[in-house]
């Protein structure tokens, strides 16, 4: 909730994010960014009014009164049935923190299979989480404090956000809320913060392919798999 | 003084009629407050609905959006906050939402976990800019908007009335993406859409 994110999405994808028209994996990254980053919040308010503005404008011919009275109908109903129903009790699990974004925690909860934490390396966990989309993995990775990650070039696009924590690349230092668009030649070597353990939301469209000499031999082991 | 004070902080209250009328909903569960609403933007969301050119979209679904949405308005009345956006605004988000979850739900066998609008959960916090740089804002985008290049209009409609995103834009108009996007976002500089972070916070100081 803190305005100190320096990287942000790019304005078509905000734009886009307003309009609706963002795949289901980018939303989700774009809103856990707009959780913890005032400034994109603000420009979304904007973005939002010129979708509103044009509805608005939009020329009108008159409605049937009798969709009206319908949906008077099922309001009265609605009423009748939400004095009685009780509250929906909240199954918490381990992996959802009240710091993060609600579309996260929604995401780890509502899983029937609850997710669980998978060693990818020495320093790396990983825990896919199920969105109902074909197209990229979403998933939640942990780096341990100071731990090193392999150095990596992207096969599809990722985007990533800092839940918590901080991480570091040969570009820069990324902490909470940090949004990052990788594509296909950004190579890299991301390194956990010495300070504490550092967990990221990211959505890959296509494995990462690991730049060592012998990396080749791994790449193999590396799939995505969206749910 | 005092009489200054008042006067300011009474223009900054919102006073469009419709979002008196939504606050009432919210407050009061007011019914012909509701049924204004409903005479009002019941119309609107219709035609939004008949502008979507989304795969998938038929005529029959225009009718269920309006119900669907206007439904949702009374159950959500509650949380409007006419501090933070016009009821305009908050019902074209209601509308935007339904319309990609009627969408979804239509065109998706797999169970979807989030509904559209858990996207747009927004953190408790005060009004991110203040009320009147708001409706100025929105005075200068109603101006802007009408004022826009032929093309740039073009864009913004076929983004956010027929739901296409910029690569399916970018193909129908034949452009490459590159000029949809350019496009749009000369479009939000001349609506002074979109203000730099850096002057922002200078904007913040200054206050």
């Amino acid at each position: 909730m803190n305005n100190k994110t320096r990287h942000h999405p790019d304005t078509s994808m905000l734009l886009e994010f307003s309009a609706g028209t963002l795949d289901t994996a980018a939303s989700i990254c774009v809103s856990a960014h707009l959780h913890f980053c005032a400034h994109c919040r603000d420009s979304l308010l904007r973005l939002d009014q010129v979708g509103s503005k044009l509805m608005e404008d939009a020329e009108t011919q008159p409605m049937d009164d009798a969709l009206l009275e319908n949906v008077m109908q099922q309001i009265d109903r609605l009423d009748d049935v939400s004095d009685a129903a009780p509250a929906k009790p909240t199954t918490a699990t381990k992996m959802a923190e009240a710091d993060y974004p609600p579309s996260v925690n929604k995401l780890i909860e509502a899983d029937d299979k609850p997710p669980r934490w998978r060693r990818l390396s020495g320093s790396v966990d990983m825990a896919r989480l199920k969105t109902g989309q074909n197209d990229f993995e979403v998933a939640l990775h942990r780096i341990c404090a100071g731990g090193k990650t392999p150095k990596h070039d992207h096969g599809g696009l990722e985007y990533t956000v800092v839940l918590k924590g901080s991480f570091s690349d040969e570009r820069a230092v990324y902490s909470e809320g940090d949004f990052i668009l990788r594509k296909p030649g950004d190579t890299h070597q991301p390194m956990g913060a010495q300070n504490g353990e550092c967990i990221c939301l990211s959505a890959q469209s296509a494995p990462i392919k690991l730049t060592s000499p012998w990396g080749f031999l791994m790449n193999n082991w590396l799939r995505i798999s969206p749910r | 003084m005092t009489g200054r004070v008042n006067a300011l902080q009474s223009s900054v209250k919102r006073s469009d009629q419709w979002s008196v009328l939504l606050t009432c909903v919210g407050e009061n569960r007011d019914r012909s407050a509701f049924a204004a609403l409903f005479k009002h933007y019941a119309p609107l969301i219709k035609s939004f609905a008949q502008a979507s050119r989304h795969e998938g979209w038929f005529p029959g679904l225009n009718e269920d959006l309006v119900q669907e949405v206007m439904i949702k308005v009374w159950q959500k009345a509650a949380g409007y906050n006419p501090e933070k956006a016009s009821a305009t605004t908050w019902i074209y988000t209601v509308a935007r939402n339904c319309r990609i979850d009627m969408l979804r739900r239509k065109s998706n066998t797999q169970h979807l976990p989030l509904e559209n609008e858990d996207y747009w959960h927004e953190p408790d916090e005060e009004t991110p800019t203040s009320l009147l740089q708001q409706k100025r804002s929105e005075e200068k985008l109603r101006e802007s908007l009408s004022q826009l290049p032929r093309e740039q209009d073009e864009i913004l409609r076929k983004v956010y009335l027929e739901g296409k995103s910029h690569a399916e834009a970018s193909k129908e108009l034949g452009l490459p993406l590159g000029t949809v996007k350019s496009r749009v976002r000369l479009a939000l500089q001349k609506m002074q859409i979109l203000v730099p972070a850096e002057f922002q916070d200078e904007l913040a100081h200054e206050q």
